[in-house]
């Protein structure tokens, strides 16, 4: 008897698929923070004995990006990221739509009261995080790495975050966010399969506290750069 | 047609294995051009079709449930008797046939009941196969709770709802025959009659509740699992649509009923609590085991249960029954509730229930133990009265419950018509006249799984050169005309009265005169009512809709029918049997102490009755031989 | 007191349905809600009009037959309670009830109220058993099995199959009600030897049945009559991918 079907065309499979997507995505996210933390550095904290060349925020945020574009295993992972990123988005538009076919009539009440929002809505809030995306790489990505109109990253940051309608973007962006990492972190490791009680425990606790600790995070530095 | 119960020779503990050793198989290779039909997906039906199937027979199964899973089995909550003697108790296979004899009232079969004892022990291995949780001790092994009317422990659980874990093991096995193949299940079907061709039971004609169609099914043997008629009472333990029609109307196609009015009457259950209540939700008579039953010593005591002093509660059961206290039989305490009720000690705000206390046993053990043994009857008894009894006592009432009576079958399960065959309560064969705590989910399961495979195929062995049964057969037609006929008629009454307010009636007047307490004068009165309600029903039944689709007035019309009829015989044979006799208990029978008089001198038989198309009944007795038990007063005392 | 139902007709799967509205009066606080539907039947018994179809058996909590979404709530307001268990007293003088039946494509309405729940029955013949025959079994003392071994494999075992969890899930996912005799067996030694075949058997055939994938929200467990717990759903997950090495070798 044929025992198994394809790894990733069950119900089961199709979830394994997006929390591995998932999980690699937000080790990504700790990265970039880490990136984007140098932002923020004053430039006070860059006494010269210390840092060598390295004078200010500026210098070293444009030598990490350098790093970043130049270093070929970085780039190796980094194709395998936006190959996450896509395969994210594909499988979870295919669970959708297979979610949607089992579900009969509507109901003409409903009573959310079992379940919260953002579990609920991991396809808005991904849409959100996806137009989001999509906004943050014409802006940096395609400018810095790809058309390579510009040469100081620094500066691009900088200049774009002056402008009021790009912090209410990524604020809510980063907001979306927040929620989805919550919610999604847990699930990834149910549907992995993670189960002994104590276990589950603390990865329901580490999942709100990386949703939280992320989002205040990355909401913070684009607010810094537009009053600095 | 003089009864032959067939009982094997040899002494009581050979008669099983004398049988089995002398019974004839059907070989492997002819099974699959056997069919059998079986009704009834519980226990007892799906025990038993799951066993036919996986021997090879072609078996089909109807219930009238959306699954399997949900026949009332399910609903047994405290355990099942097995005589395993893991407690070192000095349990045998002959002392729980002793107890079983015993708690009957010696109006049970020596043979059936032996082997009863004898086939619990290999059930209790396949459960435990089959995947049931049964409750543990912290070494690992099978733990153990004590029952009504017993001095051993030898009760296995799994806690307050050992029903629902064996039903569903049952129904898994039955699920895996269906994949297999050599099964078919029909749901939401409803049997509304036996056909029987030259003699022999050879289909059924059943009515598709989806569709509403009627259809045909023919076999070499039918085997009804279908339970107990206590739903007559109306407000019983039973589920909504456990009926006693396809016992009934095999009744009326020959097959006689033995003991009809052998009714046990639980002794805790919640009490009704209003007048459109549908359901007496039983508790578990495991509670007994650690709950103390009393009521106030003096009438109408308005006070709080709390604020009554230990001086001023009547321990009735321990001060009547200092041996076995509150784990006397069922029919025993019930009775000993009922006297106190209607001599105005009852508690509730309609005087018809007595108290079930867990204060000492939650001070002895702690709560936490409590919670365990039985803490989903404690969250269940919340549910539907809103008091926590862990803080208060609860509220018991005795209630309609289990039918000790059903088809008349001998040794091998088989009835008076050949080819049919009664399992689990639809028989009635092995409580006596009444049945002890925990013995129903056995003897459903045994019958099923043990018994009943290798008594049909000495019956299907000369089946094999029969061929495939045809129902286009002039017996098929007039079956099924007359089920068409019986329908057309129930929906052209188009009367104004609904269906379960005339049940309701049939069962005020059915607990009245005829469960725990009966008197001569009371019944005839009964059987009058009884009639009158008939007329009534038939001239002024409301049911709407029609019979294409589901209907669900028609399907309680059909049984309400059946009821009605049952009912009159439950009369004529409480009427018959001028003696007391376990949850028989006549007025006229009694010490001055209120304990029942047995006359074994002329009534130590079963009673089987046959339809005499409508007129009356004819009796036939099988008389009770006890060869291996002396014949005592049962005293609990 | 007084309420006002808005319930749910549909003469069968094929016809389109809609809501009717009925008002009943001189109802007890006490009465079970099935025995108000009861009610509602007698009175329209006797006008002789059709009654509303709904499922029902046992009425305390057990066989999983009864069903119903009370204003947006599978088995009512009350949370891991079953229809029958729920009692008026959970409602309010002159609320207006809105009561619909299980919804999930897998469900198709028979009539009214009623749904066909077989697909869940399909998922259990997949593997939900121990292919153990009458008459196999060896001495039941022989396998001990520590108390808390078995007393976990109960409460999954526990599952009454009333498809609450799957009416109430927003993408109809039976992974609960599938997840919960997975669980029971994979905890119990005796279901060891099939454990690896039974989680993909049965998850292929959730899958065929039409069911949706779990998005982990808990929505199920948080109705479910049993309290069968969310954790199975995990346990479940883990069973299947730890069949992927313990299969095909």
């Amino acid at each position: 008897m044929a025992i198994k079907k394809g790894l990733f065309k069950t119900s089961i499979g199709r979830k394994n698929l997006m929390a591995f997507t998932g999980l690699f995505t937000s080790f990504f996210l700790i990265i970039h923070l880490i990136g984007n933390l140098i932002l923020i550095i004053p430039d006070s904290y860059f006494p010269i004995e210390f840092w060598g060349n390295v004078a200010s925020a500026h210098d070293m945020y444009n030598a990490y990006s350098h790093f970043l574009v130049h270093f070929w295993p970085i780039s190796l992972v980094a194709w395998v990221l936006y190959a996450a990123l896509i395969v994210h988005v594909i499988d979870a538009i295919l669970i959708t739509l297979n979610n949607n076919k089992a579900k009969g009539e509507k109901y003409k009440v409903t009573d959310n009261s079992t379940s919260t929002w953002y579990s609920r809505n991991m396809g808005i809030l991904g849409t959100i995080i996806g137009i989001f995306i999509f906004i943050h790489m014409t802006q940096f990505w395609l400018q810095y790495k790809v058309l390579e109109n510009e040469h100081d990253l620094y500066n691009l940051v900088v200049a774009t975050f002056k402008e009021w309608w790009v912090l209410v973007i990524y604020e809510i962006g980063i907001i979306a966010l927040g929620f989805h990492l919550v919610h999604g972190i847990e699930s990834a490791h149910r549907s992995l399969g993670v189960y002994p009680k104590n276990a589950m425990g603390i990865v329901k606790y580490i999942a709100l506290c990386f949703g939280i600790i992320m989002a205040v995070l990355y909401a913070i530095i684009p607010i810094i750069l537009y009053f600095k | 047609m003089a009864l032959n119960a067939k009982i094997p020779k040899g002494p009581l503990k050979d008669k099983w294995q004398n049988y089995l050793n002398n019974t004839n198989i059907v070989n492997p290779a002819n099974r699959k051009k056997i069919d059998v039909i079986v009704v009834g997906g519980g226990l007892s039906g799906g025990g038993a079709a799951a066993s036919l199937a996986e021997l090879g027979y072609n078996v089909k199964v109807f219930f009238f449930q959306d699954s399997a899973r949900r026949s009332h089995s399910v609903a047994a909550q405290g355990g099942v008797n097995a005589a395993k003697n893991y407690k070192n108790d000095g349990d045998n296979i002959y002392r729980m046939f002793y107890d079983t004899v015993k708690g009957g009232d010696y109006r049970s079969r020596e043979a059936n009941v032996y082997r009863m004892a004898e086939c619990s022990v290999d059930l209790i291995d396949h459960m435990t196969a089959q995947g049931v949780p049964f409750g543990r001790e912290y070494s690992g092994y099978l733990s153990n709770r004590s029952f009504g009317g017993v001095l051993v422990s030898r009760t296995f659980y799994a806690r307050g709802q050992t029903g629902q874990q064996l039903l569903l093991a049952t129904y898994q096995a039955l699920m895996k025959q269906v994949k297999v193949g050599t099964l078919t299940q029909y749901s939401r079907h409803e049997i509304l009659d036996l056909v029987v061709v030259d003699g022999k039971a050879r289909g059924v004609i059943v009515r598709d509740l989806v569709t509403g169609k009627i259809e045909r099914h023919s076999a070499h043997a039918v085997v009804l699992g279908t339970g107990g008629f206590g739903k007559i009472f109306y407000l019983s333990t039973l589920a909504m649509n456990s009926n006693g029609s396809a016992t009934w109307r095999a009744h009326k196609k020959g097959a006689y009923f033995a003991n009809p009015s052998w009714t046990q009457i639980h002794p805790t259950a919640l009490p009704q609590a209003g007048e459109h209540q549908s359901k007496l939700t039983l508790m578990s008579e495991s509670l007994r085991n650690d709950g103390r039953i009393w009521v106030p010593k003096n009438k109408d005591d308005d006070r709080k249960p709390g604020d009554i002093p230990a001086e001023d509660r009547d321990y009735y059961l321990e001060r009547r029954y200092p041996a076995f206290g509150n784990l006397v039989p069922r029919d025993v305490a019930s009775r000993a509730a009922k006297e106190r009720m209607d001599a105005g000690h009852g508690v509730g705000s309609l005087k018809n229930a007595v108290y079930l206390d867990f204060k000492t046993a939650i001070e002895r053990l702690g709560e936490d133990t409590i919670k365990e043994r039985y803490g989903n009857l404690f969250t269940m008894y919340q549910k539907i009265t809103n008091i926590n009894a862990y803080k208060e006592p609860m509220k018991i009432s005795p209630a309609a419950h289990f039918s000790m009576g059903g088809l008349w079958v001998d040794y091998e399960l088989q009835t008076t018509i050949p080819g049919l065959f009664a399992v689990g309560e639809a028989n009635f064969a092995d409580h006596g006249a009444n049945r002890l705590g925990a013995n129903s989910l056995l003897q459903a399961s045994v019958d099923g799984n043990f018994i009943l495979p290798n008594t049909i195929s000495n019956y299907l062995s000369n089946e094999i050169r029969t061929g495939k049964i045809s129902t286009d057969t002039p017996e098929f037609d007039e079956a099924e005309k007359a089920v068409k006929d019986q329908v057309e008629k129930l929906l052209a009454i188009k009367g104004t009265m609904p269906v379960d307010q005339i049940h309701r009636r049939l069962g005020k007047i059915m607990f009245k005169e005829v469960a725990m307490s009966r008197n001569e004068k009371g019944m005839l009165w009964a059987i009058e009512e009884i009639k009158k309600l008939r007329k009534e029903f038939w001239g002024n039944a409301a049911i709407s809709g029609d019979e294409h689709g589901p209907n669900s007035e028609l399907e309680k019309a059909g049984r309400l029918a059946d009821y009605l009829e049952i009912a009159e015989l439950m009369a004529v044979d409480a009427l018959n049997r001028k003696e007391s006799c376990g949850a028989h208990f006549r007025e006229e029978y009694q010490t001055e102490d209120g304990e029942a008089v047995r006359d074994d001198e002329n009534y130590m038989y079963s009673a089987a009755w046959e339809w005499m198309q409508g007129k009356n009944w004819k009796l036939h007795k099988e008389e009770l031989e006890f060869k291996d038990i002396e014949v005592k007063t049962r005293s609990y005392k | 007191m007084k309420l006002t139902l808005k319930i749910w007709r549909q003469d069968n799967a094929k016809a389109k349905g809609k809501l009717v509205k009925y008002e009943l009066s001189d109802l007890s606080t006490d009465m079970s809600f099935l025995e108000m539907l009861d009610v509602l039947n007698e009175q329209l018994a006797s006008k002789g009009e059709r009654v509303v179809e709904f499922d029902h058996d046992c009425r305390e909590g057990i066989c999983g037959q009864c069903s119903l979404v009370i204003n947006g709530q599978a088995h009512g307001p009350e949370g891991h309670y079953t229809t029958c268990q729920t009692h008026l007293r959970s409602f309010k003088d002159g609320q207006t009830l809105n009561i619909e039946p299980f919804r999930a494509n897998s469900f198709p309405v028979i009539r009214d109220l009623k749904v066909d729940r077989t697909s869940m029955d399909h998922i259990i013949q997949a593997g939900g058993y121990i292919s153990s025959f009458t008459g196999m079994a060896p001495e039941a003392n022989s396998i001990p099995i520590h108390h808390n071994i078995a007393e976990s494999a109960f409460d999954s075992a526990a599952c009454i199959g009333c498809g609450a969890c799957i009416a109430t899930c927003k993408n109809s996912s039976a992974a609960l009600f599938m997840s919960a005799k997975i669980a029971h067996l994979a905890k119990l030694p005796q279901g060891q030897i099939e454990r690896a075949e039974r989680v993909v058997w049965m998850v292929n055939a959730h899958d065929d049945e039409g069911f949706g994938s779990c998005t982990n929200t808990g929505a199920c467990a948080m109705v479910c009559p049993q309290e069968v717990p969310l954790l199975d759903i995990t346990r479940m997950n883990y069973e299947y991918n730890r069949s992927l090495k313990t299969i095909d070798s």
